[in-house]
């Protein structure tokens, strides 16, 4: 019995779930990432569509995890559903039509699915070949859709998806705020909290000079190319990555912190690990970056901020990167402040349903993500929802509806704190 | 296209006008999904069109117009059975009933929860565990995202199988859209708004059960539901060989003691559970000297003292028969979160493909099942796999075996077949073997085998209840 007894330790039971989670650990197949589906080939067909992709097992109280599946419901729409029409295509059973692609880019890439998938390879990976497909239906011309088209179209024209004018993304900064034009340490701000959401931008820099921290914002900061890139324009998005690099390289920056959650994944592991471009800069979520500062002392927050609050985990964040205790910490921190969970939580998380271009080209399913989510956050009786994420933060704030529950970032509540 | 070529856009628009169009699809992406299983060694089939209804209502709309037009008609609900009966194997209108996963009622008096025809394991599980926790379902070893009616239509069966028998005897009562069109209930429902049971009326729930989809779609089941008791204990025992560990197993299952499930596994099997890919374990443990039973034995109480007295006596007759418990298995992690879905045999050892001869069988047969299927998988190549669960107090068992492919490689799905059907043929011998979940060919060899009055009596209530035989052709029992 040797090889159950070595097969049971790289599995991870969770007690009273009745269910295993996967260590990640049982990969037969270890491949790199960020490669074309011709990479995956060999694994794709492990899938037998056995739908657990579709339900939070982990937990308790089961619950569905998909939005794509749960408002497309045909089975394409599920993990499962895009594993096998990805082998159709390799296997030359399909081929790549604009009903095709419109499947494919009918999610959000939040990967909830994938967490849930128990097959090693497929937990894996399947990730990857959900970006492959989008980088290959740019290439065989059926993606990206054409509302990520208009606003790649203003990333190219203006430097932000917004179609908004890039002398003035810099308008929100405050009158009575610093910043230090050598300083070290840069605040890559991000389109949506410069153009939509500029209470995080402004709550960011509030906390940088309440502390003390010498920091610059860059002159000519643009899109990191996140949205471009999440669209299989793959080619383009490393364009944009190796002008940002060129800029982090003549601005003297050794650090940036960021409060969005795309930013930080992209400048983080997209820019090095898919296009290869090794920075050198110290890249920090602002969680990341008031967690440390509290742990050395040198943030003390004093504000009793009473609130109780539910945490929303951004993808891009949580999933893509695998953060889920540090925003919690620095919440947990805050006097007055009392989390409670959501029931899909943490690397289960129900995606709000604006990233990965979804909020651009399908705005119903978007909707339906993110009221979901809404509804998820009032059961537990929060008075707000609080994110580490604009995309997340506008997305919520544009669904809920009569004030039924208050949205804050997490930047906003530090900012209170600290006062 | 299938075999009836009046499939058009026109169609597709009439059925749109029953669901909303955004819940009917021709297009090929939509119905590649839903053309074959995408797990056995069986035929594809074709997938003409797709359509999720919401309410029994429409599908009877659905199936009016199947006849109208004398379409194929396919239930469906995951499309994942080792026995590939929802395969459209003759063309089609697929039912895809997932939109028909609601709960409707949990009764707690007489344990049942009525649940539309397209709840899944999944969708049970969150419903109870949020609102009755005090009450559980039966846990399968499939995967949780598969159909609760549907399993037990056809005959699946749970971790509390001890109890109450297969699925099919977890069925108190039916709604159902019958091939013709018509709306019926069976069981207690026909009468009252109570599904307690089947009991005392004619047993009509038998003109569903077992028939894989080809009478009707049943759109409601009520499922029993059993108590959760406080004291629960799993215990996981192994042997030398399958015939050391069977009639252990048959002992417990006779002598009460609160067990609610007896599986007999071997090694095989064991390592397949365990997610562990078929290429690199041993292939034949016996010639390894490693144990090749595995059992798995679930007692439950109410109060500790009973419990502690049927552990002892459990306990006893295992180590009498020569079974013991393994050390260092992970006995505290594994064993105490059971019962689990067991979905990691469903990578089918990472070849993506797996196709079982799974059989219903006189408990006295179980080894001689075991030994059939032993060595025509290991004469093929393949790593023999089995498991047993015998059933309501140790009146039958279920006797399984699975030859797992890799479904990326036509030889590969070539010697699969050919070793399946050998098997098959080979546990005929063994009187009373009885696939359920069977793909067409096996069908075949029953007619043969059964009494031709009894076979025209099943053509006979197939007429009746699906006139035009529209409904899932090609599979069950008359088709």
């Amino acid at each position: 019995m040797g090889g159950v007894v070595s097969m049971a330790k790289k599995v991870r039971y969770i007690r009273g779930t009745g269910i295993e989670k996967l260590d990640m650990k049982q990969e037969d197949h270890t491949l790199d990432r960020h490669k074309g589906i011709e990479h995956y080939k060999d694994i794709l067909y492990q899938c037998g569509k056995c739908g657990t992709c579709r339900t939070v097992y982990q937990d308790i109280n089961w619950a569905r995890v998909c939005p794509s599946g749960e408002f497309g419901q045909f089975e394409a729409y599920y993990l499962g559903g895009k594993n096998l029409l990805t082998w159709g295509l390799t296997k030359n059973k399909l081929k790549w039509t604009d009903n095709l692609a419109r499947i494919f880019y009918e999610c959000s890439l939040c990967l909830a699915c994938t967490q849930q998938c128990q097959i090693p390879e497929l937990h894996t990976y399947a990730g990857e070949w959900l970006m492959a497909m989008r980088e290959e239906a740019v290439r065989a011309g059926f993606g990206p859709m054409p509302e990520q088209k208009q606003y790649t179209k203003y990333v190219e024209e203006l430097h932000n998806p917004y179609g908004e004018k890039h002398e003035s993304r810099q308008d929100w900064f405050p009158s009575d705020a610093f910043q230090s034009p050598n300083a070290k340490l840069a605040y890559f701000v991000g389109c949506t909290s410069s153009y939509r959401e500029k209470e995080i931008a402004i709550s960011t820099v509030r906390i940088l000079n309440t502390l003390g921290i010498e920091f610059k914002i860059l002159e000519n900061e643009s899109c990191c190319g996140s949205p471009v890139y999440m669209t299989g324009q793959v080619d383009y998005a490393r364009k944009i990555a190796e002008d940002n690099v060129e800029m982090f390289k003549n601005s003297g920056v050794e650090k940036i912190i960021t409060s969005c959650a795309g930013c930080y994944r992209a400048l983080k592991d997209i820019y090095p690990k898919k296009f290869g471009i090794k920075h050198g800069v110290e890249i920090l979520h602002l969680p990341e970056f008031i967690l440390s500062n509290l742990k050395n002392g040198t943030i003390k927050f004093k504000q009793n901020v009473n609130m109780k609050i539910t945490y929303h985990d951004p993808c891009h964040i949580g999933r893509h990167m695998g953060i889920y205790k540090e925003p919690r910490a620095v919440l947990e921190e805050i006097p007055g402040i009392e989390l409670v969970e959501m029931n899909r939580n943490k690397h289960n998380a129900w995606c709000c349903g604006s990233g990965g271009g979804v909020r651009s080209a399908f705005k119903d399913l978007s909707e339906f993500a993110a009221r979901e989510r809404i509804e998820e956050a009032k059961d537990t009786d929060a008075s707000a929802i609080v994110s580490s994420c604009p995309f997340c933060l506008n997305q919520f704030k544009t669904n809920i509806k009569n004030d039924e529950i208050k949205a804050y970032d997490i930047s906003q509540l530090i900012e209170k704190a600290i006062k | 296209m299938g075999e009836i070529n009046m499939i058009n856009s026109e169609i597709v628009n009439e059925l749109g006008k029953v669901v909303g169009e955004k819940y009917v699809s021709d297009q090929p992406e939509i119905t590649f999904l839903y053309h074959y299983d995408f797990i056995t060694a069986e035929p594809e089939g074709i997938c003409d069109i797709v359509i999720m209804p919401n309410s029994a209502e429409e599908v009877q709309e659905i199936v009016k117009i199947a006849n109208n037009h004398k379409i194929p008609i396919i239930p469906w609900v995951s499309g994942i059975n080792f026995g590939s009966t929802a395969t459209p194997i003759k063309g089609g209108i697929v039912v895809d009933l997932r939109r028909l996963n609601r709960i409707i009622e949990v009764n707690e008096d007489d344990m049942y929860a009525l649940v539309e025809g397209g709840t899944t394991w999944a969708d049970l599980q969150g419903y109870l565990q949020k609102y009755h926790s005090d009450l559980r379902a039966g846990v399968t070893y499939s995967p949780p995202g598969t159909g609760v009616v549907a399993s037990c239509l056809c005959y699946g069966m749970f971790d509390l199988g001890m109890l109450g028998g297969t699925g099919a005897e977890f069925i108190n009562g039916l709604e159902v859209v019958l091939g013709s069109g018509e709306l019926v209930k069976v069981g207690s429902c026909c009468l009252s708004d109570y599904w307690y049971g089947r009991q005392p009326l004619p047993d009509l729930a038998g003109l569903f059960i077992g028939w894989e989809g080809s009478t009707g779609i049943v759109t409601k089941a009520a499922i029993k539901l059993w108590p959760e008791l406080p004291y629960r204990k799993y215990y996981f025992v192994l042997g030398k060989t399958i015939d050391v560990g069977v009639p252990v197993m048959l002992k417990l299952s006779k002598v009460g003691l609160g067990i609610c499930d007896l599986v007999i596994i071997n090694y095989g099997w064991l390592q397949s559970f365990m997610g562990a890919n078929e290429k690199k374990v041993p292939k034949d443990p016996i010639e390894k000297k490693l144990p090749d039973f595995a059992g798995s034995i679930t007692t439950q109480a109410y109060t500790q003292k009973q419990h502690e007295a049927q552990c002892e006596a459990i306990e006893a007759i295992f180590k009498e028969g020569g079974l013991f418990e393994p050390q260092g298995v992970g006995s505290e992690d594994l064993l105490g979160t059971l019962p689990i879905h067991f979905w990691s045999c469903w990578n089918f050892s990472r070849g993506g493909g797996g196709q079982w001869i799974g059989s219903y069988c006189s408990t006295r047969d179980i080894a001689k099942f075991y030994a059939i299927a032993r060595e025509k998988a290991l004469k093929y190549g393949h790593t023999p796999q089995f498991y047993s669960r015998i059933l309501f107090g140790g009146h039958y068992c279920v006797a399984r075996t699975n030859i797992n492919f890799n479904k990326d490689d036509p030889k590969e799905i070539e010697s699969a077949r050919q070793v399946l059907k050998e098997i098959h043929e080979e546990v005929q011998s063994i009187d009373g073997v009885v696939m359920y979940k069977a793909p067409p060919w096996a069908h075949e060899v029953y007619e043969e085998k059964t009494l031709p009055a009894t076979t025209e009596l099943i053509r006979k209530i197939k007429k009746l209840l699906d006139p035009n035989m529209i409904m899932n052709p090609g599979h069950g029992w008359g088709s």
